[in-house]
């Protein structure tokens, strides 16, 4: 399994996420995801107290999603080849051929597959391909009341996400602990507002 | 193996949204939607329409599909919230296609409380009903007949005031009004002159005012202050979307509150204020601005009453004529330096006078100070030590704050979060004071505005004409609480009051339009007596919630999908349009208008004046609007495209027309954003507009409260006899009643506030699978240090109690809530409906709150926050209750035959 060079990934703002959690449930309407399952959970971090800070505490929300592993770990342990990279790079399930062992679940660091119970499959979040088949964004980019999600080919300067990227330098941009399966997936967080902790 | 490319069958499979999955799930899954975005567009339907899952309106885009919802979005015309939709609006599918929907209208047969149902006809529902009435009018009397409303699901404020006007009752209330947002509309009208309802005439975000924040690109604001108020929380889609736009842009915050709320996480400054004590703070930063002459001088001195002398004895604003220095009504006396006498200052200024700000002068042998001068005395003690001391905040963090604000063009959102507790009207004239004397007054960048009014086309008339002056005497708590009189409403306790005691008299039929009165009514449990003396109750809701189950008759509401109605935002009109039907539900413009012809059928002669239109004209009060735009009133009506049609007329086209063609801008965006409009001059006079209060200025020394609790002017149409003691000109603070440092503190230790989530608005939603699953039971915070001195940790289970009740909620133990504080939001519970406690008794904040004396002097507000709780640790949740998201799965959406979009409800 090799990188592709297209590299779709979700850009998150978490100086402007305020937690409204409005992405949890228009996944939830797009996707149709049981009520008991979340493929996108909007977690926080903190408040830790921090003196130096102007508000004397320091807390962001951190929406997690499958983070779009240019190695995904899912992929290397799935015994079917269910979970796979599309020729854009996005790494999704094919149901039909997923046998439900949650080998997957387990390699994932990040914890944001989950299982389907009526179907007996292990599920995601997919980048919403059905409305990218049709020119659209994924329901969560698209829905953000913050306007705190891009999404795009990082690989490409002129995509929305690379842009917010760009925008916000990259030491100012975060990504999820990386054990050796490079995540797409960044986070903007500027100290200003709170010091990355995740 | 190989993915070459996207096929139709991957993203089917990706999505697991196969007509399989639904037919395997049963219950997991709204509708085919998936094959609707793959096939061909036009088998949907895609209808603009505006939500009201809160009382925002965003903008939606419903998709429809042989008459069934099967998706929304957000509809990025709307101004506000340009295309994003929160949570709540989300569930608006989950909330229509509930399968326990109200679907018709029912009688009891139990026993009341007992929860036993019989379907009837919505004719034998009214008829009934209006018999009822008619009944207890001709024995008791019409005020013995009260109506109540309430702010979540989709209500039609006036149609409550207006069928009680046309009846001939003064008595509606509602648990918001003088614990939410009353106290606010109040001292802006008094003290800015602002029309009720316009746009921008306070600073309540949540409210959809302070339009300014809308247009990030477009302001130059500098600072924002939000005092009680999380945008993030109440309208995420709209205020708090500006606020991530504006603070992206560099504008820097102030949050002030208890709660580390999503603003606060991101202000500059967060103060985790004690709850009750916000008026403490306010006289601190008026005192720091005047100290170090912050305030806009000049606005101050030419825009503002605060260079008047106040005459001693009545503390009125003097007037020149008063004490023989000629001039008309607008003329005052001020102290002028230059000669060194009282003058006689004409609206709006006079350039040969140089009048004094401070200090107290003779006039008329009576030792006069000015306006100012009474400001400044009342903050001196105020210093900011002192609030810090009563306020439990950093002095230097306040001195910060302060500057911050200080920064122009700024401005003071004022929230619902003081309106809660008794220091209701002294906190909203503090943050009135603060904005009038920065000057932060139609500039660009301040809150208050007076932009381009819409046509009235959106919102029902009442009718206040066709109440008798008799019986506006009648009304309970309205001569005490003069305040009240603006919205044209009676006190929530003064009417509990009077059902248990009889007196002045008893009130005996209920008609209650709104959710779970169990749930948002101050103690809860004080009206269970009074509920069991009552002769008739009737619930007109969505959905059954624990008020329900003390109903003789229940009545199915429209959901907002359902629901047809004018939305204004910004320079725009939008229409909220039924998407769709559902079972007999109706609109409740109509049941009011249905009810009211059915009791003038019955020889009730207001309500035959509400449906004549020549008597129904001239009756119509100043609800709802810029009175100068107030529309002729109208009669009753027969059908909703009836009453849509009327809305419309002005506009010159039927409702349809207007739906499909909507929106429309009444205004280009730039003629709308009109600045200084107080200083435009008046065709007729040749003279600035000024404000629309008595002196044309900003009424800082706002003796309006004086004359209001002594006559009821100018919002009753005649005076009434003087409240027991005079409302203060100005804001003063008192301790709260159940104080943490007084004796009840040894017992009760801990000081709760409430205050909103983005997943629900007041009591609404609790019954929706996606919301319930996120935030599935109410939370108690509290501070770490607490958490170990009274035994609780993270995620315990946990009994709150106040001197009125126990609940349980569960713990988060977080550094974001002020120590010696903690918070809850108001809660119940739908899966426990049919058990004794009906979902209202396990963890509802309200069984704790106070509902009795000490209240606010002005509005009667009683204390839904800032009183004194326990906590302690309980062995696990309370019987019956859900809180693992599978619980939820029954609630899913009834996928039967709900849907008939042209049927109509036969009555």
């Amino acid at each position: 399994m090799a990188t592709t060079k297209k590299r779709y990934a979700l850009i998150i703002d978490l100086d402007r996420c305020i937690g409204c959690c409005g992405c949890e449930v228009s996944c939830k309407q797009e996707n149709g995801v049981a009520v008991d399952v979340v493929w996108n959970k909007v977690r926080e971090e903190g408040p830790h107290v921090n003196a130096d800070a102007g508000r004397g505490v320091e807390h962001y929300f951190l929406p997690t999603v499958c983070q779009q592993c240019d190695e995904p770990q899912c992929v290397k342990v799935c015994p079917t080849g269910a979970s796979y990279v599309r020729e854009d790079g996005t790494v999704l399930v094919d149901r039909e051929i997923c046998i439900g062992c949650k080998y997957c679940m387990m390699a994932c660091p990040y914890g944001v597959r989950s299982f389907n119970r009526e179907m007996k499959v292990v599920e995601k979040c997919t980048l919403c391909v059905q409305l990218q088949a049709v020119g659209e964004p994924p329901a969560c980019v698209k829905n953000c009341v913050a306007k705190a999600r891009f999404f795009g080919d990082l690989g490409d300067k002129a995509s929305e996400a690379a842009k917010a990227l760009a925008a916000a330098g990259e030491e100012n941009a975060h990504s999820l602990p990386d054990v050796g399966n490079r995540p797409r997936t960044r986070y903007i967080l500027h100290a200003k507002t709170a010091t990355w902790r995740s | 193996m190989k993915h070459a490319g996207l096929k139709r069958r991957d993203f089917l499979k990706a999505t697991a949204i196969g007509g399989a999955a639904v037919a395997l799930g049963g219950s997991a899954y709204v509708g085919l939607r998936r094959l609707t975005t793959a096939k061909a567009e036009s088998e949907t339907k895609v209808v603009k329409t505006n939500c009201r899952a809160c009382i925002a309106n965003c903008g939606v885009l419903a998709h429809v599909k042989d008459g069934r919802v099967v998706k929304l979005e957000g509809n990025p015309e709307y101004p506000m919230s340009r295309g994003a939709l929160c949570a709540k609006g989300l569930s608006g599918i989950q909330a229509l296609y509930h399968p326990n929907r109200n679907k018709y209208p029912m009688k009891r047969v139990g026993k009341r409380g007992e929860n036993k149902w019989k379907r009837v006809s919505w004719g034998e529902a009214l008829d009934e009903i209006a018999q009822k009435l008619m009944e207890t009018r001709a024995k008791y009397g019409a005020e013995t007949v009260f109506a109540s409303t309430g702010g979540g699901g989709n209500p039609q404020f006036p149609s409550i005031s207006r069928f009680c006007n046309a009846f001939g009752t003064p008595n509606w209330f509602e648990p918001g009004c003088a614990q939410c947002y009353l106290p606010r509309t109040v001292a802006f009208a008094l003290m800015y002159g602002a029309p009720m309802g316009g746009q921008g005439s306070d600073t309540s975000i949540a409210d959809s005012n302070c339009l300014e924040i809308y247009f990030p690109d477009d302001t130059p604001m500098k600072s924002l202050v939000l005092w009680g108020t999380a945008p993030s929380s109440n309208s995420p889609a709209g205020g708090g979307r500006a606020l991530a736009e504006l603070r992206a842009r560099g504008v820097r915050t102030v949050a002030i509150d208890p709660r580390l709320t999503a603003d606060a996480a991101k202000a500059d400054v967060w103060l985790p204020i004690r709850p009750g004590t916000d008026p403490a703070l306010m006289l601190a930063w008026v005192r720091y601005i005047i100290e170090h002459k912050l305030y806009d001088a000049e606005f101050v001195m030419k825009w503002t009453n605060l260079p008047f002398l106040v005459n001693p004895d009545d503390k009125m604003c003097l007037k020149a004529k008063d004490v023989g220095l000629g001039g008309d009504d607008r003329t005052y006396v001020v102290w002028d330096k230059k000669t060194n006498s009282a003058r006689p200052m004409p609206f709006p200024w006079d350039d040969r006078l140089d009048p004094a700000l401070e200090g107290a002068y003779t006039v008329a042998g009576k030792e006069c100070k000015t306006g100012f001068q009474h400001l400044k005395e009342r903050a001196e003690p105020f210093t900011l030590e002192k609030a810090g001391e009563i306020c439990w905040l950093e002095p230097a963090k306040i001195e910060e704050a302060i500057k911050i604000y200080a920064d122009r063009p700024s401005g003071c959102s004022l929230g619902v979060a003081t309106d809660q507790n008794p220091s209701s009207a002294q906190s909203a004239m503090g943050v009135a004071v603060l904005e009038l004397i920065m000057g932060n007054v139609e500039r660009p960048g301040s809150l208050l505005q007076r932009f381009v009014s819409p046509p009235p086309v959106a919102d029902v008339v009442d009718l206040r004409g066709l109440l008798t002056h008799e019986q506006l005497l009648k009304r309970l708590g309205a001569i005490e609480y003069k305040g009240l009189l603006q919205w044209w409403a009676a006190q929530p306790t003064a009417v509990l009051d009077a059902i248990l005691t009889g007196k002045p008299y008893k009130p005996r039929v209920w008609i209650e339009r709104s959710g779970n009165k169990m749930a948002t009514l101050g103690n809860s449990s004080a009206w269970l007596p009074a509920i069991e003396q009552l002769d008739l109750i009737v619930h007109m809701y969505m959905y059954p919630t624990s008020f329900s189950a003390y109903a003789d008759i229940l009545l199915p509401a429209t959901e907002w999908l359902e629901t047809d109605l004018p939305v204004v935002s910004a320079n725009m009109l939008f229409a909220r349009q039924a998407v769709t039907h559902t079972y007999e539900t109706m609109n409740e413009t109509l049941f009011w208008s249905k009810l009211a012809k059915r009791c003038a059928a019955l020889g009730h002669e207001g309500c035959q004046a509400a449906c004549d239109p020549e008597k129904a004209l001239g009756a119509a009060g100043p609800g709802g609007g810029d009175p100068s735009q107030k529309p002729a009133s109208f009669p009753y009506w027969d059908t909703e495209e009836e009453f849509l049609d009327i809305c419309m007329a002005k506009l010159g086209m039927t409702w349809k027309e207007f739906a499909a063609k909507a929106p429309f801008e009444f205004a280009s965006y730039g003629e709308w954003k009109q600045y200084h409009v107080y200083k435009k001059l008046d065709a007729k006079t040749g003279r600035p507009r000024g404000f629309d209060t008595p002196s044309g200025k900003c009424e800082v020394y706002a003796d309006a409260f004086v004359k209001l609790g002594r006559t009821g002017l100018p919002f009753a149409p005649a005076p009434m006899p003087p409240a027991s003691r005079d409302y203060d000109p100005l804001p003063y603070y008192e301790e709260p009643f159940e104080s943490p440092t007084g004796e009840l503190g040894k017992r009760y230790p801990l000081v709760m506030t409430n205050g909103r989530l983005p997943y629900y608005h007041h009591t609404t939603l609790r019954n929706i699978p996606w919301l319930r699953s996120i935030y599935p039971v109410p939370e108690i915070w509290i501070h770490p240090s607490d958490a170990e001195k009274y035994g609780v940790a993270h995620e315990d289970w946990t009994w709150v109690e106040s001197q009125r009740g126990k609940i349980t909620a569960r713990a988060r133990v977080t550094e974001g809530i002020a120590k010696g504080v903690v918070y809850m939001e108001r809660f119940w519970n739908p899966e426990t409906l049919d058990t004794p406690t009906h979902g209202w008794r396990e963890m509802n904040v309200n069984v704790l709150t106070k509902n009795d004396a000490p209240f606010n002097d002005v509005f009667g507000t009683y204390t839904l926050r800032a009183f004194l709780v326990k906590v302690s640790k309980a062995d696990g949740p309370p019987k019956g209750v859900w809180y693992k998201p599978a619980d939820f799965k029954p609630w899913l959406p009834d996928l039967g035959d709900a849907t008939n979009p042209t049927r109509q409800v036969e009555v």
